[in-house]
């Protein structure tokens, strides 16, 4: 077992190449900024103040030291939402923009800028920001295409801003723990071979959002709606349904815990075998069901990678990542009574890892009935359990935006920036065409770089 | 029936009215208690919530780098936790055509401070009478939430609350050790 300390630990030592593609997952640019006016504020616009942006703005308000200067939304209800909202904070309104062309050319001394627009609306407003000398926390996914997320790679690195996108995981404590501590530094698993991983949702948490008698207060107007590249109000509040608009389910939920299969396993893919389909909801223009599998090539050698996205069913119980190796599994979770560590019967002893508190054993289940159905001498003993020493008391997204306003800061560096986020979300701008082909595609340099 | 029977009867009607009497007033006593102590922490509770550890996790003795910190959570008071009506029946009330928006933020806000005053007024013995009814009118007004939102075991709960302020206004006559006994 490597001897790593908690306390002494490199946070990129998992950086590995990719064999397979030749690619390797670089330290992030040590991008630092300060911010404009020399004040400990930073002055920051909200972009986007739907649902999500609502998400950001409760993790915001937990972030001392930050101004809000504007918010931009073309939605009335949402921007005025956004006013009161930071007004309740601050004590104060911040300027209400529905065009983002217009808040960067009115808007001085500017900072920072929080994007949650939709998908394909990501590449153009960071790059407008970048552009504008902002430094900028975008949601994930980068964008609907990877060309736009490569845009995004070049302004940020052409501007030399920071581009913090929204893989929130990437700065949660649990996950970060367990990357660096247990899998890299104790090795706990021994040598991973396998991972699988799902997001499946209910019929019920599938619905599309609106119906047809919406409150006149949430529409839009059509012209508004045209002008930003929505077809009518149903398109506008169901984007993620929409070719043209967003990456589907693989995108939307997959791309959260494909990120930590390549950031765990310190590699890219090599090749995707997907297949997808309609089977429950015909009329949509994305699968509702996509199951794909990634091989890679680490330094630990082959794994394959497994990955479920379901828009029709629960079952399995949400979503979570296993990292199964030869000694033991650890099945990571953002809900932390998802997650779980099972040392395999044959492993050395944890006994010395417990006693220093790196896990905490949990109580054994009883032991089932010996059953007429089962031939016994064919099963594998059950694993032990265990848990991770401890969580974290704050919002899911809150350490991630702390990150980045550290950054901000020039106290911390990116724990995603854009490149690293590029050469993670890559792979799966491949998964819908190779499920639309229904063949593999082997993933090469033209396919995963900038 | 002499007169000595007579007096007789005459004393042990007294001494039973008397003992009655004692009677009625504990059972004043206790409504009132119960009321009193059932409003205020209701109230309380309101201004309550729960704050993980700021601790960090030991791990090899050290504190962890991660910001790693025990589990559990503790209780706290205070008035940055208020919340009047719960947040998972407040998105319920929100959808509700018959509950207008600005009069579920008052009512939101007052829910708490309510429920502290009429209590203490109760246990307290201020104008008894009127508080008991305020404090009629405050859980009618939560049963209507309740009957719009199809909570029905909770409409049944306070109906025990109804019946049992009605039976305090009946023995308010009884309510001995009264601070403003007026109203």
């Amino acid at each position: 077992m490597n001897d790593i300390t908690p306390n002494s630990l490199n946070r990129r030592s998992f950086l590995a190449k990719s064999a397979g593609a030749g690619l390797v997952l670089a330290p992030p640019n040590i991008l630092r900024a300060a911010n404009a006016d020399g004040s400990d504020k930073i002055h920051v616009a909200l972009i986007g103040f739907g649902k999500q942006g609502q998400v950001l703005f409760d993790c915001l308000k937990n972030i001392s030291g930050l101004h809000y200067q504007a918010v931009c939304d073309i939605s009335d209800w949402n921007r005025t939402k956004g006013i009161n909202s930071v007004n309740a904070h601050q004590g104060f309104k911040p300027e209400g923009y529905v065009d983002i062309d217009e808040m960067l050319s009115a808007e001085k001394g500017l900072d920072a800028v929080v994007i949650a627009t939709p998908d394909f609306w990501h590449s153009p407003h960071t790059v407008k920001c970048l552009e504008a000398g902002l430094n900028v926390y975008c949601e994930k996914m980068m964008s609907n295409t990877i060309d736009g997320a490569r845009a995004m790679v070049h302004a940020a690195e052409k501007s030399g801003k920071l581009c913090q996108i929204g893989h929130q995981r990437r700065s949660n404590p649990r996950y970060r723990y367990t990357h660096d501590q247990l899998i890299n530094g104790k090795k706990i698993c021994g040598q991973i071979t396998n991972v699988q991983g799902q997001w499946n949702r209910s019929l019920g948490s599938s619905q599309p959002i609106g119906g047809s008698k919406l409150p006149k207060s949430i529409i839009v107007s059509e012209d508004v709606l045209n002008r930003y590249g929505f077809k009518d109000m149903n398109q506008y509040l169901n984007w993620r349904l929409y070719r043209d608009l967003s990456g589907g389910p693989i995108s939307d939920l997959g791309a959260h815990q494909i990120d930590i299969f390549n950031w765990f396993l310190g590699a890219v893919p090599k090749r995707v075998y997907a297949s997808g389909g309609k089977a429950y909801f015909k009329d949509r223009e994305h699968f509702d069901n996509v199951m794909c599998i990634f091989d890679y090539d680490t330094d630990q050698g082959e794994v394959r990678a497994f990955y479920e996205v379901l828009t029709t069913t629960s079952s399995g119980g949400g979503f979570w990542e296993n990292f199964m190796g030869t000694e033991a599994t650890i099945k990571t979770a953002e809900i932390a009574s998802t997650s779980a560590i099972y040392r395999e019967s044959g492993a050395p002893s944890w006994d010395e890892l417990v006693d220093q508190n790196y896990i905490k054993k949990k109580p054994a289940p009883p032991k089932p009935a010996p059953s007429a159905d089962a031939v016994a001498s064919y099963e594998s003993a059950a694993p032990e359990e265990y848990d991770l020493p401890g969580g974290f008391n704050k919002l899911a997204h809150q350490p991630h935006l702390e990150n980045y306003f550290a950054a901000v800061r020039g106290k911390a560096t990116l724990n995603c920036d854009a490149r690293h986020a590029f050469e993670s979300e890559a792979p799966i701008f491949w998964v819908n065409p190779s499920a639309l082909s229904g063949q593999p595609i082997d993933l090469k340099s033209e396919h995963l770089s900038v | 029936m002499s007169k000595e029977e007579i007096a007789t009867d005459e004393a042990a009607e007294k001494n039973s009215c008397c003992h009655n009497k004692i009677a009625m007033v504990y059972g004043a006593w206790l409504l009132r208690l119960w009321l009193g102590v059932r409003a205020i922490q209701t109230g309380l509770e309101k201004f309550s919530g729960k704050v993980g550890s700021e601790e960090l996790v030991k791990i090899g003795g050290d504190p962890n780098a991660y910001g790693l910190v025990a589990d559990e959570k503790v209780k706290l008071y205070g008035p940055q936790f208020y919340h009047g009506v719960p947040e998972a029946l407040m998105g319920k009330f929100e959808k509700e055509p018959l509950l207008l928006g600005f009069g579920l933020k008052v009512y939101d806000v007052i829910l708490g401070p309510a429920l502290i005053v009429l209590g203490l007024t109760i246990l307290l013995g201020i104008a008894s009478r009127t508080s008991l009814f305020l404090l009629g009118i405050l859980y009618t007004s939560l049963t209507w939430g309740l009957i719009l939102i199809s909570q029905n075991d909770g409409v049944a709960w306070l109906g025990t609350h109804m019946i049992l302020v009605v039976m305090a206004l009946a023995l308010a006559e009884h309510n001995r050790f009264t601070i403003l006994k007026k109203w």
